[in-house]
């Protein structure tokens, strides 16, 4: 009974009425790699996501099918290096970490210096690197500050580089002088706004 | 009328004071009444026991409430975009099934924004101009790794303290 109950969980992940926006073709074969991945305990919907984005963007269904089996895949990575705890948002993440250049080893070493949730440590980690910022000099300050710094001095950190690399600065140089001058002081400190495009935070009622 | 209420009262209490005149065998028939009392046996049905068992089983697996990020927070947002020549905006992303109906965002002079409630986790989204034109977050980190050839962006909630 309970692999009958397993086994009707599949099948709903499978025929989520949220693909019918994908033609028959990509349907199927998106539906497979979710229940592939629900197999394996990967969570499906970062793939149905990313399968809706594909299909809201028009883009042909091969590309659509392409893109959710690497993620599949590379869940699976951030899984094994993360662990079988490891949630949703904390994988989601570090697939983002995973593809901005961190090593499987990266996330693991973070997941030892750094109290769950992991999200936002490698978030930063993935943004660092998409401002230009080195993949090993990301890793190395993200893993520095892990140990001790809340989710938001993580942010204030990133934006303090972004910051300094608009500015000029290069990237890596910038991480470096932030990490090494105390960058979380003086980044709480500061009063500088983020920018202005960056969603913003909303005082709760 | 007070007084007369006063008056019940106490001969109420009066009454309760007085000592109860007991049977004296009553312990006695008690304690037989206990001792002859059939012992309690429980009825256990397997069947029962094993479906229930199950359900519980299923519901654990299901919900898995050893997720760590399962009761995190949620945190509200104002997504902002410049665009004084759009006639429409909408902001689509993970958080709304890429949906450009779900998120249509309100213009006040060429500035278009809206509010969403997120829950803890990295989102990537994009903003739809007059239902056509794909822009990017132009303050928000870049999605480096987009695959349909449209710029996205992404945004963190953390669930600690972001």
């Amino acid at each position: 009974m309970i692999l009958a109950a397993l086994l009707l969980v599949t099948q709903v992940a499978a025929q989520d009425p949220r693909l019918e926006r994908l033609d028959p073709d990509t349907r199927s074969a998106v539906a497979a790699v979710v229940d592939s991945a629900h197999g394996i305990g990967l969570p499906v919907e970062p793939i149905i996501q990313r399968a809706l984005e594909g299909a809201t963007k028009g883009a042909p269904g091969l590309r659509i099918v392409a893109a959710v089996r690497r993620l599949a895949v590379d869940l699976g990575t951030a899984r094994t290096a993360l662990g079988t705890s490891a949630s949703e948002p904390e994988l989601e993440a570090a697939v983002a970490a995973l593809r901005a250049g961190a090593t499987p080893h990266v996330l693991a070493h973070l997941r030892d210096v750094r109290r769950p949730p992991l999200t936002m440590a490698l978030s930063v980690l993935a943004d660092l690197v998409a401002s230009g910022v080195p993949a090993d000099s990301a890793a190395a300050a993200v893993l520095a500050l892990a140990p001790k710094a809340g989710d938001a001095d993580l942010v204030e950190f990133r934006r303090a580089v972004e910051r300094d690399i608009a500015l000029g600065a290069p990237p890596g140089a910038a991480t470096s002088v932030r990490l090494n001058a105390g960058a979380l002081d003086v980044t709480n400190s500061s009063g500088t706004p983020g920018n202005p495009g960056t969603p913003r935070r909303r005082p709760r009622p | 009328m007070f007084e007369r209420e006063d008056e019940t009262v106490e001969r109420v209490i009066q009454h309760l004071r007085r000592p109860a005149a007991i049977d004296p065998g009553l312990d006695a028939r008690v304690m037989r009444a206990i001792t002859q009392a059939p012992p309690y046996r429980r009825r256990v049905w397997p069947l029962w026991s094993l479906l229930a068992a199950a359900a519980v089983l299923a519901v654990v697996l299901i919900a898995r409430p050893w997720n760590r990020n399962a009761t995190s927070k949620a945190d509200t947002l104002q997504f902002v975009l410049v665009a004084p020549q759009a006639a429409s905006v909408a902001l689509v992303g993970d958080f709304n099934d890429w949906d450009p109906a779900r998120s249509p965002m309100q213009t006040a002079q060429g500035v278009w924004a809206t509010v969403l409630r997120l829950a803890p986790g990295r989102y990537r989204y994009a903003f739809l101009v007059n239902g056509v034109e794909w822009r990017a977050d132009p303050g928000a980190p870049a999605a480096k790794d987009d695959e349909f050839g449209t710029p996205s962006s992404v945004v963190t909630v953390g669930g600690r303290g972001s």
